[in-house]
């Protein structure tokens, strides 16, 4: 039995070449987070339509609950500064988390993809730096990475470009690795239940065997520590470390 | 079987794409999200204020009131009170003029009846006298049978008032 773990696919291609940026294509992942992005607005808006002063809905009172804790998680790990950060991390968190789930409705996660991960992470490199220019200058940047001696610049320099790496192949890598480890289960169990159904003599083995029937329900247990556990604490991950880097930027 | 990209690559327009999504995202997240839960929230919150503030004003007003109030009673009391004590003074001071009064008035009046009576016990001795000196001088007169001058007269009552006196 062959497993293949494809790559998203490409739906539309450009004809034509743009100069250096390559041809434009249209895949899997993008039409998938639109449809992520698509989920979460209509999300917002169903939480926020017909608010109240008083007397608020449970609806209401879960969407200020989103709020005071998106909130609380960006003040709570950066500060009262860094306030208008807020609905950067929460789409962050929101986009990370609805992209990691919709696998579980059979689409094919847009955080499966590098380029979704490393965008956000060039994104997220680009507000650290901001940050560490604005707090201590050019020059203060440039010196940061001679710190604590001069002959540990390499380092340095390796260790900031590490950062959005890091951060976008932890993310990736550990969605893929679902996807794989799903991949190899399904094929398994198929296997499996077509050499035990396969015991069943005459015909009807012959064709049971054929039903991969353990394919059913066991993935869904595994799929909550693969799908959901890894999906969620991912997001949390990836927006944790992104406070704390731009936290620490912030920092004299 | 539809094309596939590779599996780990970095393509730089779907790259860019995802950029842009993630601030889109975050615009709408804001829009849709943030926008009205802060509004509604900020909402909340000034009304609470107002009520709070309006509870301190009104609770502040009633004890304004109630000190006022206290105040008027306890001037009131004090009124009374005094109104009380000035006229248990002033009717202490009226009886005991009256009774000044009246004793002035029995005194003087017990004066002048002594000196009525006095008067009167001077009057009728006078009498007496000049009925008993007109008798004395009539018997005289008859006795010694001659008209006394005027000065004769009263010296010869007087010399015998005084030994009525002396009697």
């Amino acid at each position: 039995m062959n497993i293949e773990i494809n790559g998203p696919k490409v739906f539309y291609t450009f004809p034509f070449d743009i100069p250096i940026l390559g041809r434009l294509q249209i895949s899997e992942t993008l039409v998938v987070s639109w449809i992520v992005m698509l989920i979460i607005t209509l999300l917002c808006i169903w939480l926020t339509h017909n608010l109240k002063v008083e007397n608020i809905s449970k609806r209401q009172a879960f969407a200020e609950m989103l709020v005071e804790t998106a909130d609380n998680f960006v003040i709570g790990n950066m500060g009262e500064k860094f306030k208008n950060l807020v609905p950067f991390v929460a789409a962050l968190f929101a986009t990370s988390l609805v992209s990691n789930l919709i696998s579980l409705v059979g689409l094919r996660s847009p955080t499966a993809d590098l380029n979704t991960e490393a965008a956000w992470a060039v994104v997220v490199f680009i507000m650290i730096t901001t940050q560490k220019i604005k707090t201590g200058g050019f020059g203060g940047y440039l010196k940061g990475f001679t710190q604590p001696i001069p002959v540990m610049t390499p380092f340095n320099v390796l260790s900031e470009l590490a950062t959005p790496i890091s951060l976008a192949c932890r993310h990736f890598g550990n969605i893929l690795s679902g996807i794989v480890i799903n991949g190899l289960i399904y094929a398994a169990l198929a296997v499996a239940s077509s050499a035990l159904l396969g015991l069943i003599p005459g015909a009807v083995g012959l064709f049971l065997s054929h039903v991969p029937i353990l394919d059913v329900g066991i993935p869904a247990v595994l799929s909550v520590y693969f799908d959901w556990f890894t999906g969620v604490m991912q997001a949390y991950i990836f927006c944790m470390l992104t406070t704390m880097y731009i936290a620490n930027a912030a920092e004299e | 079987m539809a094309e596939h990209q590779e599996l780990v690559t970095l393509i730089p327009w779907t790259f860019i794409a995802q950029i842009l999504n993630l601030f889109i995202q975050m615009l709408l997240i804001k829009k849709f999200l943030f926008k009205p839960i802060r509004e509604v929230l900020e909402k909340r919150k000034a009304k609470a204020d107002s009520v709070i503030s309006e509870a301190t004003k009104t609770k502040e007003e009633a004890e304004a009131m109630k000190a006022e109030y206290e105040e008027n009673i306890a001037a009131a009391r004090d009124k009374a009170s005094d109104i009380l004590a000035n006229a248990q003074k002033t009717a202490t001071l009226k009886s005991e003029e009256i009774i000044k009064e009246a004793s002035e008035a029995a005194i003087s009046m017990k004066a002048k009846a002594e000196r009525d009576i006095e008067q009167e016990k001077r009057k009728a001795v006078n009498e007496i006298k000049d009925e008993i000196g007109n008798m004395a001088m009539e018997i005289a007169g008859k006795v010694i049978e001659r008209e006394i001058s005027e000065e004769d007269h009263t010296k010869l009552i007087d010399e015998f008032i005084e030994k009525v006196g002396e009697v």
